[in-house]
């Protein structure tokens, strides 16, 4: 094993950046720690910028990630608005735009993912919303009032929860996806169609096409052409939103000649082909065949559990158990949660009541819970992730059973413990 | 600190099975929060009830280890000093002494275990 580095420079100001930075100092790290994050400002939670921030419910000041003074407590140099624009395996080395440059003994990539755009042949980039920063919150906030049209081009998680805001707001909301029902493959059918329905029940629109045209009228008013399966439908919109994925962006790590594919490549210990070079949170693919850090979950969870993995590494600490990926969602008031893989199942069972909208959905393999979503019955979840991380095997009637506690399924009797 | 202004029965400790815990509402607490009263292990614990992160109700988290996991992004506290332990729970919980009476439970709400 190296010798542990006696500085680590972390590139990025998201979740993975800041936790990778905290759970270094958690570990016993003392060298120095150094933050270079390209925004302005100081690093902030993204989840809450598609709901209570868009809605207005928490000012921008409390989607902050961490209090100021915590970077100070805890001897984190923290620099903002310095991007970095090239690395230096041999060192290594970062350099920022500002022309700072960063030498340090372990440096960790975490520079996230950038929002897909429409082409800009079919709408002038100007003229359309993304949702990844917390400007992009503030600007697409200002232009919703009461009354505002929108046309929210995508219905998965983001665009969905974007959209559901954006009708609370009081603006006249249509979304269109492609798909008839998006998240299926996650989430599996019945959460997914319920899911989708909410926009319905909500007074949100929703419209299965691709949008094939928009003509951008003298008074700003778009008037948008969507190719439905019936034909093209004519949409008119003020304000366009576009929620149609996102992408890690490995540049500044395939110019330095680092292994990346759609992100940067890992192993199970985050570290990348060039050593003493990591990589965490969205930016980081795990190399094919790495089944410690499932496929690219591009979830908040999966952020914060590199950063612990990465910092282990860096420290010479075991790694700690990936575990079964988890993450929440929410829309119209109705929260979302799954665990696990889906696409693994091969039966499903249904806890609780599908026409109360409040049920949950397992995933089975054999005997084994592998993967769960839910709707409004958060405790199941916390049930389900543990019988997948701890590989406990489950009867489809005990699971169904409401009245049954799902904490008894995880006490097994000693018999089978002992063995 | 606030004084601890009168201690509140909140039932005998068969009321509240192993694992789970009740919500003893602000009307009643008198401290601004509702406080939630868990049993894990065979020990009692309270906490104000809404998570110091958002707004979910900590009594409905997954009690477990001597932690409580809330319901809505997983932040964890332990339940005998209310310490945060992991994101995005980042400031502590306020704790709250619970006290086994010969006549049952009883919570003393401001007054710090
Ligand atoms: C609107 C929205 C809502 C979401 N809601 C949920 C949810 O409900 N549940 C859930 O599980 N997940 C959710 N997510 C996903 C979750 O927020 C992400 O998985 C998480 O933010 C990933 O963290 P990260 O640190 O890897 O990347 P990011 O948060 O993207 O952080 C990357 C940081 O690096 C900085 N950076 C980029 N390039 C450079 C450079 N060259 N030099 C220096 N700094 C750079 C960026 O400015 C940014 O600060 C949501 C995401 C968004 C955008
Ligand atoms: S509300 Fe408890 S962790 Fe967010």
């Amino acid at each position: 094993m190296s010798a542990v580095p006696d500085s680590v420079c972390v590139v990025g100001g998201g979740l993975a950046a800041v936790s990778t930075a905290a759970e270094l100092r958690a570990q016993g790290f003392t060298g120095r720690v150094t933050l270079l994050s390209a925004e302005e400002h100081p690093p902030y939670d993204r989840p809450p910028l598609s709901k209570d921030v868009l809605l207005g419910r928490i000012t921008y000041d409390e989607a902050a990630l961490r209090p100021a003074q915590w970077y100070t407590d805890h001897d984190i140099d923290l620099y903002l608005g310095e991007r970095v624009v090239s690395l230096d395996p041999a060192g290594p080395t970062v350099l920022t735009e500002r022309g700072e440059q960063v030498r340090a003994g372990a440096v960790v990539l975490a520079t996230g993912g950038v929002p897909r755009r429409l082409p800009a042949a079919l709408v002038r980039p100007e003229r359309t919303h993304v949702l990844r920063t917390l400007d992009d919150a503030r600007g697409l906030r200002a232009a919703l009032a009461p009354g505002t049209r929108v046309l929210c081009v995508g219905a998965g998680l983001i665009g969905a929860e974007a959209a559901a805001a954006a009708g609370a707001l009081g603006a006249s909301v249509t979304v269109i996806d492609p798909v008839g029902v998006p998240l299926v493959p996650l989430l599996g059918e019945q959460i997914a169609t319920a899911l989708h329905g909410l926009h319905h029940s909500n007074g949100v629109r929703t419209l299965q096409g691709a949008l094939g045209q928009v003509h951008e009228g003298s008074d700003g008013t778009l008037t948008c052409t969507v190719d439905t399966a019936g034909g093209p439908e004519k949409v008119t919109a003020d304000v366009l939103l576009t929620g149609i994925g996102t992408d890690p962006d490995p540049s500044l790590a395939a110019d330095a000649g680092l292994e990346t594919d759609r992100g940067v490549l890992v192993d199970a210990r985050r570290a990348t082909s060039a050593p003493g070079v990591y990589a965490v949170g969205d930016l980081a693919q795990a190399h094919p065949g790495t089944e410690e850090r499932p496929q690219h979950g591009e979830h908040w969870e999966n952020a914060l559990k590199d950063a612990g993995a990465a910092a282990a590494s860096i420290l010479g600490n075991p790694v700690p158990a990936q575990g079964a990926p988890w993450f929440w969602s929410d829309r119209h008031g109705v929260h979302l949660e799954a665990v696990g893989t889906m696409s693994e199942a091969d039966h499903t069972v249904v806890r609780g009541d599908v026409d109360s909208g409040s049920f949950t959905v397992f995933g089975l393999r054999g005997d084994r819970c592998v993967a769960a979503a839910s709707l409004d019955r958060p405790h199941d979840i916390r049930a389900a992730r543990r019988l997948v991380d701890r590989a406990v095997p489950v009867e489809a009637d005990a699971l169904a059973d409401i009245v049954r506690p799902l904490k008894s399924l995880l006490r097994r009797p000693a018999a089978v413990r002992s063995r | 600190m606030t004084e601890t202004v009168r201690a509140i029965h909140v039932g005998v400790p068969e009321d509240i099975e192993d694992g789970e815990a009740v919500v003893v509402p602000a009307e009643r607490t008198g401290t601004g929060d509702g406080i939630a009263v868990f049993h894990c292990d065979g020990e009692f614990y309270a906490l104000d009830d809404t998570c110091t992160h958002a707004e979910a109700s900590l009594a409905d988290g997954w009690i477990e280890d001597g932690e409580v996991e809330c319901p809505m992004h997983s932040g964890r506290f332990c339940l005998s000093t209310g310490e945060a332990l992991c994101m995005p729970a980042t400031e502590n919980a306020r704790t709250h002494k619970v006290e086994i009476g010969d006549d049952g439970l009883w919570l003393h709400p401001g007054s710090s275990t």
